[in-house]
């Protein structure tokens, strides 16, 4: 039996093909203008290794942010799931995941199992992104994968005031020019993102075994400040970057196989943007998918979707996720205008907001 | 230098008082020269390297400009740099100032909206004119100026050119992230989109983006019948007519939108003169 796993990202591209229960080959291109030509580069460069076609692989499960766009997959699957399966693998002692990737950064959690019981994740604000370390390296006019060695190297870190990535370019332009160590420069935007990603951590609870996986979690500054942050010395894959095309790949193996999974427990929908924390809460355990959070929500921040034939549950509208802080404002102001709000209106108390 | 005891009685029976103002921006310094009758002078220019330089010949200018000298006359200093001008006897917030400034342009007003460079504060002020409510956004480039610098970079367009053609409009493009970056990417989307998007309804998207996060401000305070715009982003027009259309009405707007809290500032600075001299 032969398996696949792709996982188109917003920067990189990744897959994993797997025979029977071993990696036969895995591969890491870059993502371009074009999802379903990408999505085929990568299978395909994944495939020339072994020397297989599409025709050879029994089951493809695509999972990223591209992850409709793969016409050759035969199902696709959030990269959060993904991620939670793939560390499992390797490490099944692993509750506590940060995915940290080109443009958004998850806190995940999960049982022995690889289920995720509860994730927060942040999209909405580059700073701690790949996109923002990109940024800064080009600033600095040092290359992306030399710049966690560089950070190392620093006698003096500075403190930035900001995660914001165009203001903390800004910021690393004045210090450039007035002579900082580009090393110093690296240790204080490590630093600061660290900060940002152990309140996503907290958001979920650590819980021992810590890990790191993305394209970051190559950086050895960065993986450095953050178990600095957290107290936990990660686990690491040795392949971090590929952990969620290897977990989609193990969903595969799993569909292949006809077993059905069950990936219940606690949504967190909206982010953290630098102003604070925005976070609607909804337990999947607790709803019924009744309804009532939809047509109390003066906003229309609800709606009551089946996903994949399963029961229905509540959920955020998703033009609505992005934009949290300006849509909703808040458990309590809200209250104070309405009689109702969805918290108050949800008959089981499934709904949660973090302001 | 001065002799306190007999300069503090001339001050207060000499009508001709004439007071500074100065507000260190992130991407401006403004000044300005207070007389009983009226501004006499302001200036507006880029900090460059060094602050406490930039800032003070910034106030050579313009008092030289007024026929005045810089060392006798009470000056108050604001904004973000302020506390870098070791110059300036005296200092208060910027939301004080802008206050202050706008009582003095708009007697009636209770809601002001200041977009600056790297900030976007929204003011209430009760009907004395002091400061009752604020909001304030700083953390991050998200509908400040410098969001709409950056997008200007990226469309290859002057702002002033971005800000007429957004008044051609006929629709408004997506822009659903409000973060500087990932709205870059969005409206790189929107260019190769086949059919590309008008430049105009992206332009459209990219200041209903910033006046969005202005407006979640502005309910946070509670919204008020007269609205002024203060700031540098205030004279941009597109941007402007788009919040209007978001408020429902006409928003009021000084002539030298950059320079209120300046003028606030230099107002303060006349309250209580004999704090504004350099000893």
């Amino acid at each position: 039996m032969i398996v696949a796993g792709i996982d188109i990202g917003s920067r990189a591209a990744k897959a994993v093909i797997m025979e029977d229960s071993a990696i036969i080959s895995s591969t890491i291109g870059d993502t371009g203008p074009e999802s379903v030509k990408t999505a085929y580069m990568t299978i395909e460069a994944a495939m020339n290794g072994p020397g297989l076609s599409l025709n050879n692989i029994d089951y493809i499960v695509a999972t990223g942010y591209g992850r409709v766009l793969v016409p050759f997959a035969a199902e696709n699957i959030s990269e959060i799931s993904c991620h939670a399966r793939g560390i499992n693998w390797y490490y099944p002692s692993v509750r506590t995941i940060l995915d940290m990737g080109g443009q958004d950064c998850k806190a995940i959690r999960c049982d022995a199992e690889g289920h995720v019981t509860n994730f927060v994740m942040n999209d909405k604000c580059a700073g701690g992104t790949g996109r923002f370390l990109e940024m800064i390296a080009e600033v600095l006019g040092t290359p992306l994968s030399e710049i966690g060695e560089l950070s190392l190297k620093s006698v003096n870190g500075i403190t930035f005031n900001t995660i914001c990535a165009v203001f903390a370019k800004s910021e690393a332009i004045a210090y450039l020019r007035h002579g900082v160590a580009r090393s110093d420069i690296l240790a204080g935007l490590n630093e600061a993102i660290s900060v940002r990603c152990l309140n996503l951590l907290k958001n979920v609870s650590i819980e021992k075994d810590f890990t790191i996986t993305g394209g970051i979690a190559k950086n050895r500054g960065m993986v450095t400040s953050i178990s600095e942050k957290v107290g936990l010395e990660p686990l690491l894959a040795e392949d971090p970057q590929i952990i969620g095309a290897l977990g989609a790949a193990i969903f595969a193996r799993e569909r292949y196989l006809g077993k059905e999974s069950k990936e219940d427990g606690k949504r967190q929908y909206g982010y953290n943007d630098g102003t604070g924390d925005y976070y609607i809460t909804i337990d999947l355990e607790r709803c019924d998918g009744c309804g009532e959070c939809v047509s109390a929500c003066p906003e229309d921040v609800f709606e009551v979707v089946a996903e994949d034939g399963r029961q229905p549950k509540a959920r955020v509208v998703e033009a609505a996720r992005k934009r949290l802080s300006i849509v909703c404002p808040g458990y309590s102001s809200c209250s104070s205008r309405h009689l109702i709000n969805c918290q108050s209106a949800c008959p089981s108390d499934a709904i949660s907001l973090t302001w | 230098m001065i002799n306190w005891s007999s300069s503090l009685s001339c001050w207060k029976t000499d009508k001709f008082m004439k007071t500074l103002g100065i507000d260190i921006g992130s991407l401006n310094i403004k000044a300005i020269v207070l007389g009983d009758d009226g501004i006499l002078g302001t200036g507006i220019g880029p900090p460059g390297d060094d602050v406490e330089v930039g800032a003070r010949s910034m106030l050579e200018l313009v008092t030289s400009q007024a026929g005045l000298n810089l060392d006798s006359l009470p000056l108050l200093a604001t904004g973000v740099g302020a506390k870098l001008f070791s110059f300036a006897p005296q200092r208060k917030a910027i939301t004080t100032c802008l206050a202050r400034g706008i009582r003095h342009l708009y007697p009636s007003v209770r809601l002001a909206i200041d977009m600056g460079a790297e900030s976007t504060t929204v003011i209430k002020m009760n009907e004395r004119g002091r400061l009752a409510d604020w909001a304030n956004h700083d953390k991050c480039a998200s509908g400040t100026g410098l969001f709409l610098q950056q997008m200007a970079k990226l469309m290859g367009l002057p702002l002033d050119e971005m800000a007429g053609l957004s008044l051609q409009a006929k629709g408004r493009a997506s822009i659903t992230s409000t973060c500087a970056v990932f709205a870059e990417s969005e409206v790189i989307s929107h260019v190769h989109r086949d059919p590309p998007t008008p430049k105009e309804d992206i332009i459209a998207g990219i200041y209903y983006s910033v006046v969005s996060r202005i407006m979640s401000m502005c309910k946070r305070v509670g919204i008020e019948k007269e609205v002024v715009v203060t700031g540098g982003v205030a004279l941009n027009d597109g941007l402007v007519s788009i919040l209007e259309e978001e408020l429902g009405f006409k928003v009021l707007r000084p002539k030298e939108p950059q320079t209120v809290a300046a003028l606030g500032a230099a107002i303060i600075a006349g309250e209580n003169p004999e704090k504004g001299i350099r000893k």
